[in-house]
């Protein structure tokens, strides 16, 4: 066994090249394993070629594995963010840094943030210093409302290789604010929608290179490309909408259409909890959304989440809400934690709360198995937290990532370093 | 103050057809009365004083609207409530320094924007008040989380963007019904992007960060002038000055009736505007936003600046582009009043949130701020930079009594506010929900109603 390291010294370790990529054991954790209800008090944590090997109370490490001593700290999977602008924004007012929408654009569902993702970005290594293991880089805006495009799950390794997967989810927006794309009625955003489906439906990729069909009026050929993998519903519909009406309908739309949807944002989604439970519809929400901050959310209400919960709908939580908008590319983590944090607060069990952050995701996002659990054979995306995660007052001590420690360090802890001695300049505390 | 008071001893000497200095009246006074209460004692609590200092299972007596002691073992006096407070916290009422609610009303139509009168770089005529629709449901969600004073400033988009008012989130019909009584004036202030960003884009004067100053130092002259007119037709009488709007809010400014309240993010820029208060002769109140603060502690505690800040926010403009969360803590430590402030209805119902998260950033980094400390980030110093230091943001004997009960720490984000008194009376009770909203515009819709 090598020498068990503390804690309070890793986040200033520099992470490993692959090439070495050590064995890790972290040893005494209180592990939210999320695959049983109860944590495993005094687990080991082994993580070997980037996988959990095991989660085993009170095991010994193994000889070649370098120990961790979480000293029975909260241990968790990494966390997910469904919906975010890293990756793809650096400077949110600045419009050379952001990639997240397109205007005047031939690209409607065709249009695909993939291409966009830069792995240096300032959002992507804060997200990562707080524990933000995958999230989705979620596009805005596209040529062809109500598409908004196609968003990538990302993995944030450290590196440029943060894609995992594109084309992960079609995102399409709906409601008052999102009508002037359509030309004012959301009801002509449900039209244009179920025209696209039909029109792709009707669309076949020429394998002969000659013209395509006919069919072919509204949509061009890129975004009726575009739109096959939801058909063949390998690609979920993101659906964006915050009223009940809008709910319902998106609820029509995949009973007609034969499609997966998901809904993101939901303020009123409490009012058909038994019907999106029933079409198992998973909801994408923000906790910090409590008022009407358009007449689509009027019935916006602090416990949706828990009222949604209790209803048997699997939810995750984003910052979709329009006061959280800062936080949708900044403090993705952070806030995250705290937006959970507050739907404990609000009725929600710690542990679903925790899933809503991890597990759900996952299997919203058809990786269940792979991640969002601590359990043999998952990637070890994995985060040691002083305090309580869904505490404010809490922050990641260690973050592993594909089973490597990765490095804590950001701008803004450059920026602290230069700065700190200036501001303690002595001076009589009042 | 002083300038009124000096005013009227030589206005009182003064032949009777004076006309008197118009900018320290105010034509819109407050209509605010304290709802009925009864005198309270709450037992057992940890109390938070917002001095800095924190009581175990300690007591709490309120009596006609003020409070009247804090110790252990109280006797209740007849008639008065009795409130078990055991395991509960209690702290001063938190006091948002910077809001828009009601001038930036939910939900957010263009028909209820009202924040910047955004058709002037200067605009000190306009007052935030005459935007404040009461109905604002941002209100009653304030007062839910705690909040018992709030500020609401002008935006951001004007260098001189107009005057900002104090107002009870209580549930009123009018403006005046709400207003703090007797609270000193504001004056909001821009530095760097929004206003020559705005300006600029249109062509138009400010198209950059000299041009801001220049806009500054021009309006402070003339305000100089202004007052100078005044000060002379006071001593000597003749033709009265012609009113403007606004130099009186300026001139105000200059009389040290109206606080400054500068929406700025860089330190460089700070450094700038202190040295533009210093050559014109007034005091820059607070800095509101202010992400870079943490790199001029020195600057700022010497010119007694307070700063405004959020917990977190950084990096959605290049002007915020070094916001760290320690800045709070980092300054704190360096001796500078420090505020947590919203911006928004959203993290105006999280300001004790807002102090946990920045207090924990502080201890992450080393510095120990217990949450007696942290919680004058929203309490006395906010108090302090209002002006309002005399009347509420401790729990000092014969302080307002704007109290909240807590069900835990108010830096967790597991607390809710249970109860929060404003001068005494219990304006809202978490175990009971209320009949209805407060807000007109809440009432009576099917959308937040239980589905039949």
């Amino acid at each position: 066994m090598k020498k068990a390291l503390v804690l309070a010294t890793l986040a200033a370790l520099l992470p490993c090249a692959p090439a070495h990529a050590e064995t890790i054991a972290i040893v005494h954790a209180k592990a939210y394993t999320l695959t049983a209800a109860e944590p495993i008090e005094d687990a080991t944590i082994v993580m070997r070629e980037g996988r959990i090997e095991s989660v085993v109370a009170h095991a010994p490490a193994p000889a070649d594995a370098r120990v961790v001593d979480a000293t029975g700290r909260i241990v968790t999977p990494g966390l997910f963010n469904s919906a975010t602008g890293v990756g793809l924004v650096e400077v949110s007012s600045t419009d050379d840094t952001v990639d997240q929408a397109v205007k005047a654009s031939p690209l409607g569902a065709a249009f695909d943030v993939q291409y966009a993702l830069n792995g240096n970005g300032e959002p992507v290594r804060q997200a990562r210093a707080e524990g933000v293991a995958r999230a989705i880089a979620l596009p805005t805006g596209s040529g062809g409302a109500p598409f908004l495009g196609q968003g990538a799950l990302i993995h944030l390794l450290p590196g440029m290789s943060i894609l995992e997967r594109p084309g992960a989810v079609m995102v399409v927006g709906i409601g008052g604010s999102a009508s002037s794309g359509v030309g004012g009625s959301r009801s002509a955003a449900w039209q244009i929608l179920r025209n696209a489906l039909d029109e792709s439906r009707a669309f076949k990729r020429p394998a002969d290179g000659r013209e395509a069909t006919p069919r072919d009026q509204l949509l061009n050929h890129l975004d009726a490309e575009a739109l096959q993998p939801v058909l063949s519903r390998q690609v979920p519909l993101l659906i964006q909408a915050e009223r009940e009406s809008d709910i319902r309908q998106a609820i029509r739309l995949m009973e007609d259409e034969n499609v997966r949807v998901i809904l993101c944002g939901g303020a009123e989604a409490w009012r058909a909890a038994d019907a999106l439970a029933a079409h198992h519809i998973p909801v994408i929400l923000d906790p910090f959304a409590d008022m009407p901050d358009s007449f689509d959310q009027l019935g916006a209400r602090l416990d949706n989440a828990a009222l949604l919960q209790r209803a048997g709908v699997l939810i995750a939580f984003a910052l979709t809400d329009t006061f959280s908008s800062v936080y949708k590319t900044y403090n993705a983590g952070g806030v995250l934690r705290e937006a959970a944090g507050l739907s404990v607060a609000n009725g929600l069990p710690w542990i679903e709360a925790l899933k809503a952050l991890t597990l759900n995701p996952a299997s919203i996002w058809g990786a269940a198995g792979h991640f969002g659990a601590l359990a043999a054979g998952e990637d070890a995306d994995v985060v040691i937290w002083e305090g309580d995660p869904l505490d404010v007052s809490g922050w990641p001590a260690a973050v592993f990532l594909a089973g490597q420690p990765v490095s804590l360090r950001t701008r803004q802890t450059a920026l602290l370093d230069r700065y700190r001695s200036a501001a303690s300049t002595p001076a009589p505390r009042p | 103050m002083i300038a009124v008071l000096g005013w009227l001893v030589i206005g009182a000497a003064a032949p009777a057809t004076r006309v008197p200095r118009p900018y320290p009246s105010d034509p819109f006074p407050s209509t605010y009365r304290p709802a009925p209460s009864t005198d309270v004692l709450i037992r057992g609590a940890v109390v938070l004083d917002g001095l800095g200092h924190r009581f175990d299972d300690e007591d709490l007596l309120l009596q006609n609207g003020k409070v009247v002691a804090l110790g252990k073992r109280l006797v209740a006096p007849a008639g008065a409530q009795v409130i078990d407070a055991q395991g509960r916290w209690v702290t001063p009422g938190i006091i948002d320094v910077h809001s828009h609610d009601g001038d930036f009303a939910l939900p957010l139509t263009s028909d209820n924007t009202d924040t910047n009168e955004s058709t002037d770089w200067n605009t000190a005529n306009v007052w935030a008040e005459h935007s404040v629709q009461p109905m604002d449901p941002a209100f009653s969600r304030a007062l839910a989380s705690g909040v018992t004073a709030l500020q609401v400033l002008p935006g951001s988009v004007n260098l001189f963007g107009g005057r900002g008012v104090v107002l009870k989130p209580i549930s009123a019909v009018t403006m005046q019904a709400m207003k703090f009584p007797g609270a000193p004036y504001s004056l909001k202030m821009a530095c760097g992007e929004n206003p020559k960003f705005f300006y600029g884009g249109k062509g138009r004067f400010p198209a950059t960060r000299m041009g801001n100053v220049a806009g500054y130092r021009e309006a402070w002259l003339a305000a100089r002038r202004y007052k100078a007119d005044w000060d002379k037709y006071e001593r000597y009488g003749g033709e009265p000055p012609k009113r403007d709007l606004k130099l009186d809010t300026l001139a105000g400014v200059l009389d040290g009736d109206i606080r400054v309240h500068m929406h700025c993010y860089k330190a460089d820029e700070m450094a700038v505007v202190l040295d533009v208060a210093r050559e014109m002769g007034y005091r820059v109140t607070a800095f509101h936003h202010a992400t870079d603060a943490y790199k001029i502690p020195v600057l700022l505690r010497q010119s007694g600046t307070c700063v405004a800040v959020w917990a977190d926010w950084w990096g959605f403009k290049v002007e915020a582009e070094d916001g760290i969360p320690e800045n709070a803590a980092l300054l704190d430590a360096a001796g500078v009043c420090v505020m947590m402030h919203s911006d928004s209805p959203a993290i105006g119902q999280h300001l004790n949130l807002e102090a946990g998260k920045a207090a924990a950033a502080g201890r992450r980094a080393g510095l120990d701020i217990p949450p007696e400390r942290a919680i004058r980030w929203v309490t006395s110093n906010p108090a302090e930079a209002l002006g309002l230091a005399d009347r509420i943001g401790t729990l000092e004997p014969g302080k307002n009594a704007d109290v909240v009960i807590w069900s835990a720490n108010p830096l967790s984000v597991y607390s809710h506010a249970d109860q929060v008194f404003i001068d005494g009376a219990l304006l809202y009770d978490r175990s009971k929900p209320a009949a209805g909203p407060s807000s007109d515009f809440e009432l009576g819709r099917a959308a937040s109603e239980l589905p039949q």
